[in-house]
């Protein structure tokens, strides 16, 4: 393997479940050093990418290169039942490493996640959270070419999984190695990314920096998928906002009529009715009042032309 | 009711006073059990793992051959080993007919459809994922195998339990396959039906309750194991 060259390499990758091509003409580079974040709605066919990538399904089209060991953390932690080192041992066992490394392996990748005080503890005895922290180290520990992490943060509640999340960005960073991770919420993507593929149906539909991709999206498509979840129509164009890309101001150019209020953490929640499309933005407690007149001025969104 | 009473002490007795008849049959007993059960399971649990986990064509068929297999009557089972060992017969050549390895290969046949549908039942119950994840680090299928098994081992305990439960207590095969002749092919079942067509209650009781005590030793020592396994995969402090 050269140094500089991708671990991975998938180039026009198609997969299908059940007859039905989900995956669909994937290109994809997986460099050494480098952690992309897959993310998509669900059933983009992000897992089932990851799992073509991994070796585990067929390709229907297309090539996938490996340029060295490719090991997957599939979305369940199925940790077998026995105690979290053991786990991390017996992966290593099937990735080969000889025994007398195991263990001091095992209990390294269990600490750079966080989860050294696990060590002995039976699978069955264990949170969810801190399943996927053994799971996560069974990954790490195996030291591929390439890891391909899937949903490592699935199912946890808020506090946990930023807890995870957090130790999982530093733990990711390997220099001698490549990660791709799916996930399918946007903090997970800001905090590991180096670089972002949104799929969107099958396809890579935006590839690039978390701050290109999810602030400058390429399409109305991407756009939608990344929170600029509102359209204002405009002849041969279209604009698109997040709540945060347009304030209530009574000096605004825009007209809206408030139509719904929602308390929220920050303040209320303002659905507005306007000529020319609904629009959310957020505004301070307790907000104008339902079916009032309120002016609006955009400070930012994202535009499009047709 | 003193009948019973009488059969009782006077398998004490045979015990205690280390009755040549009686350890005999109870060493045949011990050896089918232990021999037919070991061979069911080298045969049944490759076929479960198969079974349960696999993808071919056929396997709902043999599944439901296996769990029909499950009541397989060992009267049946028997005539038919046995016809199969007639001299002249297609296996006639083997010379198992009223040997010890004939009444082994008869049992086997009994306990193999019981390790084999009760251990897939058991793989059809492992986690989803799990197997698949060991595939995704680099698992060979050997491997993978051995994970299952290790994963199931509540179940695969529970067809072994049968299997030995089946051996201990079955007669109809093994008089058809046999012969039940003293000292050979006579467990401690078909002893009992001896001693009952002589009108020996007494006897006959006697050797059922040894025949009782082997069944409970043997069932409360897998029991305890598997249990045991259940607390530690559980992970409860013990």
């Amino acid at each position: 393997m050269t140094a500089d060259g991708p671990a991975l390499r998938a180039r026009g990758a198609g997969v299908a479940r059940a007859g039905v091509e989900v995956v669909r003409g994937v290109d994809l580079d997986l460099n050494i050093g480098e952690v992309v974040v897959l993310i998509g709605p669900n059933g983009a066919g992000k897992s089932t990418l990851l799992h073509a990538l991994a070796g585990l399904l067929q390709l229907t089209r297309g090539a996938v290169e490996r340029r060295g060991q490719v090991a997957a953390a599939l979305q369940a932690p199925a940790l077998a039942r026995r105690s979290a080192r053991a786990n991390v041992e017996t992966a290593l066992r099937w990735w080969g490493v000889p025994r007398a490394q195991r263990r001091e392996r095992a209990l390294a990748a269990l600490s750079a996640i966080g989860a050294r005080h696990l060590a002995d503890r039976p699978a069955g005895a264990l949170s969810g959270g801190e399943a996927r922290r053994v799971h996560l180290a069974r990954g790490l520990a195996l030291q591929s070419d390439a890891l391909l992490l899937d949903e490592p943060f699935a199912g946890l509640d808020p506090p946990t999984r930023a807890e995870l999340l957090y130790d999982a960005a530093s733990a990711l960073r390997r220099p001698r190695g490549a990660t791709l991770v799916v996930v399918h919420d946007r903090a997970e993507a800001w905090a590991l990314a180096d670089r972002v593929l949104v799929m969107l149906d099958g396809r890579i539909a935006a590839a690039g920096p978390p701050g290109d991709v999810f602030v400058q999206p390429p399409t109305p498509e991407v756009a939608a998928f990344v929170g600029f979840a509102r359209r204002l129509e405009a002849p041969g164009a279209v604009r698109m906002l997040r709540p945060q890309d347009l304030a209530l101001d009574e000096a605004g150019p825009l007209r809206g009529r408030v139509t719904q209020l929602v308390p929220v953490e920050d303040g209320v929640r303002v659905e507005l009715a306007l000529d020319h499309g609904r629009l959310v933005t957020v505004a301070p407690a307790p907000g104008p009042k339902p079916g009032a007149e309120v002016g609006v001025r955009l400070i930012g969104g994202v535009s499009f032309t047709r | 009711m003193h009948f019973i009473w009488d059969g009782l002490k006077q398998a004490a007795d045979l015990l205690a006073h280390g009755d040549h008849d009686v350890l005999t049959v109870v060493g045949t007993t011990l050896r089918l059990a232990l021999i037919s059960t070991l061979l069911a399971l080298a045969l049944g649990l490759p076929l479960g793992l198969a079974l349960g986990l696999g993808r071919f064509r056929g396997r709902r068929a043999m599944l439901a051959l296996a769990n029909a297999g499950m009541g397989l009557p060992p009267v049946v089972v028997g005539l038919v080993v046995g016809l199969l060992l007639f001299r002249g017969a297609p296996l006639g050549d083997l010379n198992l007919l009223y040997t010890f390895n004939g009444i082994v290969l008869a049992q086997t046949l009994l306990a193999l459809p019981l390790v084999a549908a009760l251990s897939a039942a058991a793989m059809q119950a492992l986690p989803g994922g799990l197997l698949e994840q060991a595939r995704a680090f680099g698992a060979s299928r050997a491997q993978v195998a051995t994970l299952a098994l290790r994963e199931a081992r509540v179940g695969v305990l529970a067809a072994t339990i049968a299997a030995l439960g089946s051996a201990l207590a079955e007669v109809g095969a093994i008089v058809l396959v046999g012969g039940n002749i003293e000292g050979q092919t006579q467990t401690l079942a078909s002893a009992v039906l001896v001693q009952v067509s002589a009108g020996e209650y007494g006897r006959a009781i006697a050797l059922g309750s040894i025949l009782l005590g082997l069944i409970l030793i043997l069932a409360a020592g897998l029991t305890v194991a598997q249990q045991h396994e259940r607390r530690a995969l559980l992970g409860r402090p013990s």
